[in-house]
């Protein structure tokens, strides 16, 4: 296998994603702290720009208290259609550049470089890829380039933003060993403050601990640690694949328990997302409808139904199973729906129940919204009340 | 009681009719062959309440009597037993005693009257047709029914009768076929429907040959009768579909292939396209028709291209080809003529050649593509 061998990965990342991608639309957002998430009390930031994080503004904090920090950062509501955008217009240009590669994230990418060093110089190669993707998408991204997936992407976090750094082979150890051990992903919050209690700050205190030690701690999550820690990761570069499911769903500004407004949220939601899974030629056998009550308790309901793309077979499932779901007396917080069993095709016509003057107006509706935006045209049920 | 009976000869008798009897029956006696004799007439039934098969053959006994048989247990015995005579007696408590020359074989059979009564043929309409016709129908419609069980309509095939014909349709609201008799004359306009499962009994069973069938029917039951061997099914009680207002008139373009090369091709590429659709889009320009298919979750891909008889407008159209395919393989002759209008209606197969007294008419609906 290639495993036993040396290999060359590079972790690419792009910097601060959503902001940059916004300040392509926007220039005007250039050098200032922007927030991008959602603007009220419940919100939290999904991204901010360095000079947000300045003032000690983070993602995944919310929304309130980022404000608190920094009150004349600029917010800016996401657009996760533009970023779906750009992110795939990176993966396009990745995908006509190297052999093999895999997306992690929206913004992140493993590539494997393995054998192509001898003709081409992997620093070199993921250079020009780098500066590449600037050129053709405007985007800064960063790269670290190591012997396998693990070092690449701490690698790269340390050099960011829009920073390159090459590990060599047989100097991993050495490269992570003065670093804070919350910097190894999966190293979360509580393992790091369990961790710090020990007096293990830095990676090397971590893989110098007996990796029996690490089991007894925290089970298999801490061989896992401890391999991390030093420097060892086989995990292959999977290469791309497809999603597996869309889904979509909305915590709303106050918990509801109108049921109009529910259902019409429902509506929209649903329309929405199925109009995305005709847009990408995909049909679903699976629908799930998501519920969360004011004290959190999540519910989920779904039904395998023959593969389909249609409004009016996945509307009237997803009311069904939403009236199945919601029997409670309570506030609800969050309803969320997603299509799972995704296959590649378009939809059967049926011959009793489709009317050609039903599949004309679909398709007309899919190509106005497809020309004008998907927000254009709507059922009325699924329209926001101005 | 007693009688004796050749073992291959009862052998191919139960075989004909064992297909009747479920393997997991909510009746315990639905697993058995109800025997009965009737002077040196040999009676077997099985029934799975919906169906029941009936067939007749001549054994030596001196006395009358009923008993009912586990099916299983004499089929799998008499498939090892060499063809001779074999003696069956029975006693006043159903045990059932086999004597072959080998030795004895004890099976309990179980009381007859508990057998399940068969429906009783009053207030029926007769017609007759040939074996072979019924069987060719029920060939050329019976791969288009539905397996849907919320639209019990779809899930047998409609028999639709005419003073002059004998209309047979199926559907699965994805395609529909359409064969017509036209040496069949019924006593009135009428029309009901068959399940799949009789059907196909009935293709089994009967031999296909000019032997005259008389079939019968009531509203609930339809009677099937070929000489001694007879078939009763329930109908399915539902409407059809009304399919006529569906089955295009005025498709403007008209495609002909060679169906053996068309099939094949369907065959070849339909291997790269998803499992689950098997969609497959044809390219229609000129005389030349393309087919592609692909998987992407694979990347899998098949292109092929051949020559076609073609009048109409350029168009891209995608069809399921499992659907081509099966149909394909009922039309009987060289080539077909494919009629098509715009990339979202359905499309007609029909044979270029029929036979006479015969019409097929095969409809596909084809998969919405974006454009």
């Amino acid at each position: 296998m290639l495993y036993h061998q040396e290999r060359h990965i590079t972790h690419l990342d792009l910097d601060t994603f959503f902001v940059s991608v916004e300040c392509l639309r926007n220039p005007a957002l250039l050098g200032k702290p922007v927030l991008i998430g959602g603007s009220g009390d419940r919100g939290v930031v999904a991204s901010c720009s360095y000079e947000a994080r300045k003032f000690g503004i983070h993602s995944a904090m919310p929304m309130k208290i980022a404000r608190r920090l920094c009150s004349h950062a600029i917010i800016v509501r996401g657009d996760m259609e533009a970023y779906s955008k750009y992110s795939r217009l990176v993966t396009n240009i990745i995908q006509d550049t190297v052999p093999l590669f895999e997306k992690s994230s929206i913004d992140e990418f493993y590539v494997d470089l393995t054998g192509m060093d001898k003709f081409f110089g992997c620093q070199l190669f993921s250079g020009e890829l780098k500066k590449k993707i600037y050129k053709e998408s405007g985007l800064p991204i960063s790269f670290g380039l190591a012997s396998n997936k693990l070092i690449s992407k701490v690698a790269t976090n340390e050099v960011k933003p829009n920073g390159q750094i090459e590990i060599p082979f047989g100097n991993e150890k050495i490269y992570l060993a003065p670093l804070s051990i919350a910097k190894l992903p999966g190293v979360g919050k509580q393992t790091a403050l369990l961790l710090f209690k020990m007096g293990v700050e830095t990676v090397k205190v971590l893989s110098e601990i007996p990796i029996e030690m690490m089991q007894n701690l925290l089970g298999k999550s801490g061989t896992d640690l401890w391999r991390k820690a030093n420097g060892i990761d086989e995990t292959p570069v999977v290469p791309f694949h497809e999603q597996k499911s869309i889904s979509t769903e909305n915590t709303f500004q106050q918990d509801t328990i109108d049921i109009h407004f529910l259902n019409s949220e429902l509506v929209r939601m649903t329309e929405k997302i199925a109009f995305e899974l005709r847009q990408q030629n995909k049909l679903t056998g699976c629908i799930t409808v998501k519920l969360r009550y004011s004290n959190f308790e999540t519910f989920t309901r779904q039904l395998t139904i023959p593969y389909t793309n249609a409004d009016h077979i996945i509307l009237k499932t997803a009311k069904e199973l939403f009236a199945k779901l919601y029997e409670r007396r309570m506030l609800i917080r969050l309803i969320g729906i997603r299509f799972t069993n995704l296959i590649p095709g378009n939809y059967q016509i049926s011959l009793f129940d489709d009317t050609q003057e039903s599949i004309n107006l679909y398709q007309a509706i899919d190509s106005v919204k497809k020309r004008f935006g998907e927000d254009l045209l709507i059922r009325a049920t699924g329209a926001r009340k101005v | 009681m007693k009688f004796i009976v050749s073992a291959s000869s009862l052998l191919k008798h139960l075989q004909q009719i064992s297909g009747v009897i479920n393997a997991n029956t909510v009746l315990p006696i639905l697993e058995d062959f109800l025997f009965d004799i009737d002077g040196k007439k040999l009676n077997i039934i099985a029934t799975d309440l919906e169906t029941v098969m009936r067939v007749q053959m001549d054994v030596e006994s001196k006395e009358n009597g009923k008993v009912c048989i586990p099916a299983k247990i004499l089929i799998d015995s008499l498939k090892n037993i060499a063809d001779q005579p074999l003696s069956f007696n029975i006693d006043k408590n159903y045990a059932v005693e086999i004597t072959s020359d080998n030795g004895k074989y004890k099976v309990m059979g179980e009381n007859p009257d508990n057998f399940p009564k068969e429906p009783v043929a009053d207030d029926t309409n007769t017609f007759t047709m040939s074996s072979t016709a019924l069987v060719t129908a029920i060939n050329n419609t019976l791969f288009a029914v539905s397996s849907d069980d919320l639209r019990p309509a779809m899930t047998g095939v409609f028999f639709e009768l005419k003073k002059e014909a004998l209309q047979f349709v199926a559907t699965d609201a994805h395609r529909l076929v359409r064969y017509k008799r036209t040496d069949v004359t019924c006593p009135k306009t009428d029309s009901f429907i068959v399940p799949k499962k009789p059907l196909n009994l009935l293709k089994n069973a009967l031999p296909n040959n000019e032997d005259e069938l008389s079939i019968s029917y009531n509203s609930n039951h339809l009677f099937v009768t070929h000489g001694s061997t007879q078939l009763v099914c329930r109908l399915i009680d539902a409407r059809f579909p009304d399919y006529k207002v569906v089955i295009p008139t005025d498709n403007p373009y008209k495609l002909v292939v060679n169906k053996q090369d068309f099939q094949n091709a369907l065959r070849r590429v339909s291997v790269f396209s998803n499992k689950s659709t098997n969609q497959v889009a044809l390219n229609i320009s000129g005389s030349e028709l393309q087919l592609a298919a692909q998987d992407v979750d694979f990347s899998f891909e098949g292109n092929e291209r051949m020559n076609c008889q073609y009048d109409g407008e350029d168009l891209q159209i995608a069809f399921n080809a499992k659907f081509l395919i099966e149909m394909l393989g009922v039309a009987d002759s060289a080539e077909v003529k494919v009629e098509l209008s715009t990339p979202t209606k359905a499309g007609i197969i029909k044979p270029t050649e029929q036979g006479d007294n015969e019409d097929v008419l095969m409809l596909v609906m084809p998969l919405m593509l974006n454009n």
